[in-house]
C-alpha cells in the first residue's frame, strides 16, 4: 500500500476524497467523479478522443496560454499605471530596473499572439473534423465567441504600452468602427472616450484589458468546457448504442 | 525470462504444469472505440502539451524582447501604419475596398457565417470525403485570410506601397 492509499484512509483523507479505495476502475471512477480538481474532465473518454489526430492538442495549448497570460499579467500590473503620463516611463521601469519585469514582459507579449494563433488554429481543426455538427452545435458558436473575445483581449492590450507602435495600431483599429452604420459613431465614440485614443482611451482599454474581457472569457470558456464534458459523453452514448 | 521455461521457487514443490490460455482470456487489442480512463490516460498527454507549451514560451522569451518604440506622439504618424497582425487582412482589404465593405460587410459576413455554420451544413457526416464543398469552400476562405494576413503583415511598407520582405521589412508584433 502506498503512501498515497495510508493518507486516503486517515480521517481526514476520507474527508477530502470520500473514496479511500483505488482498486477497481468503479473506485477510480468514483475517485474522479468526486474531485473538484477533476470535475472539468469526464471520467472516461473513447481513445481515439484522447488521440492527438482528434484536436491536435489546440484547445488544450490556448488555455495553458491564457493561464500564461493571466500569471504573467498580474505581474506586470504591480508595476502599470494606465495614464498618458505614466504608462511608458511604467513599461521603461519594469524593464530596466523591476526583477525579471522585461522576461515576464516577454512571456505576456509572445503568450498572447501564440494564444491568437492557437485559438484559431483549434477553431480550423475542428472544423476540419466537423466538430460543428449535432451534436456540437452550441460549442462551436460559444468558441466563435471565445475566438472574438480573444482577439478584443489582444487588441485591448496592445494599447497598454503607449508606444508609437500601439497608439497607431489602435487608431488604425478604432477606425473601423466609424464606417459602421447607425451605431458605429457611438460605439467609436465609448471606446474611445473622445474622438481620437487618448488618456480616456488608455483607461478605458485598461479596464476592458484586466477586467472585463478577461472575467468574460473565464465565464465562457466554464460553458465551453462543461459543454464539452456533457458531449463528449453523449457522444459515448450513441457509440455504445 | 520466458514462458518456456517457469521458474520454480526453492521452497514450493510443483504437482504439475497446466498448458493453456490464460484465465482471462487472449490479451486484448484495443480498439479506437474503446474507452478508457481520464486520468491518467488524457490527463498525462495534457501534462505533456501544458509543459511542452511553457517551454516553448519561456524559451522564446529569452532570445526575444517584447518589442517598444518610442513614445506615443499623436503629432507624429508612423509610416506605415500597421494594424496588429491579427488586422492585416482587414487593413489590406481596407487598401482596395471601399471602408464600408472591407471593414464593416466583410468581417461581418465572417463572423455571422461562423456562428451560423452549423445550421448551414446540415450534412451530418463527419467524414472528410462526403462533405467535399463544406471543406473546399472552408479552405479557399482560410488560404486566402492567410495570404491577405502575410501580405498586410510583411509585404506592405511606405505608403502601403508593395515591398519584399527580405529587402525591407515593416512588420509588427
Amino acid at each position: 500500500m502506498s503512501l498515497m492509499d495510508t493518507i486516503r484512509k486517515s480521517a481526514p483523507g476520507r474527508a477530502i476524497w470520500r473514496t479511500p479505495r483505488r482498486v477497481t476502475d468503479r473506485d477510480r471512477a468514483a475517485a474522479h467523479w468526486g474531485s473538484f480538481l477533476l470535475h472539468i474532465y469526464p471520467v472516461r473518454m473513447r481513445r481515439e478522443q484522447i488521440s492527438f489526430r482528434w484536436s491536435w492538442f489546440l484547445g488544450v495549448a490556448s488555455m495553458v496560454l491564457f493561464g500564461s497570460l493571466i500569471a504573467s499579467g498580474i505581474y506586470l500590473m504591480f508595476f502599470y499605471v494606465p495614464s498618458p503620463s505614466t504608462a511608458y516611463g511604467d513599461i521603461i521601469f519594469l524593464q530596466t530596473k523591476v526583477a525579471f519585469g522585461q522576461y515576464i514582459r516577454n512571456i505576456h507579449r509572445w503568450s498572447a499572439h501564440l494564444m491568437v494563433l492557437a485559438v484559431a488554429a483549434h477553431m480550423a481543426r475542428m472544423f476540419y473534423r466537423g466538430a460543428y455538427k449535432p451534436p456540437r452545435e452550441f460549442n462551436w458558436i460559444v468558441g466563435v465567441v471565445l475566438l472574438v473575445l480573444t482577439l478584443l483581449l489582444s487588441f485591448t492590450g496592445y494599447l497598454l504600452p503607449w508606444d508609437q507602435l500601439a497608439y497607431w495600431a489602435v487608431t488604425i483599429g478604432t477606425s473601423m468602427t466609424e464606417f459602421v452604420p447607425f451605431i458605429g459613431g457611438t460605439v467609436g465614440g465609448m471606446l474611445l472616450g473622445g474622438t481620437e485614443v487618448g488618456a480616456q482611451t488608455l483607461l478605458r482599454f485598461y479596464v476592458l484589458h484586466v477586467a472585463v474581457l478577461p472575467t468574460l472569457l473565464v465565464g465562457i470558456i466554464m460553458i465551453h468546457l462543461w459543454r464539452w464534458r456533457k458531449d463528449s459523453m453523449l457522444d459515448m452514448e450513441v457509440a455504445s448504442e | 525470462m520466458s514462458d518456456d521455461k517457469p521458474t520454480q521457487p526453492s521452497n514450493v514443490r510443483v504437482l504439475g504444469f497446466v498448458e493453456g490460455k490464460p484465465l482471462v482470456g487472449d490479451r486484448k487489442v484495443p480498439e479506437e472505440e474503446d474507452s478508457v480512463m481520464v486520468w491518467p490516460h488524457l490527463l498525462i498527454r495534457h501534462g505533456v502539451v501544458a509543459l511542452a507549451v511553457m517551454v516553448f514560451v519561456l524559451g522564446i522569451s529569452l532570445f526575444f524582447n517584447a518589442p517598444l518604440k518610442e513614445m506615443a506622439n499623436p503629432s507624429v504618424t508612423p509610416n506605415p501604419e500597421k494594424a496588429p497582425w491579427y488586422f492585416a487582412a482587414l487593413q489590406e482589404l481596407l487598401s482596395r475596398f471601399h471602408p464600408l465593405v472591407a471593414g464593416v460587410l466583410v468581417p461581418g459576413a465572417i463572423i455571422v457565417g461562423l456562428l451560423a455554420l452549423p445550421f448551414i451544413d446540415r450534412n451530418p457526416d463527419t467524414r472528410m470525403r462526403n462533405r467535399r464543398i463544406a471543406v473546399a469552400t472552408f479552405t479557399i476562405f482560410m488560404v486566402a485570410w492567410i495570404i491577405l494576413t502575410l501580405i498586410g503583415f510583411a509585404f506592405r511598407g511606405p505608403n502601403w506601397g508593395w515591398v519584399w520582405p527580405w529587402q525591407e521589412w515593416y512588420g509588427e508584433l
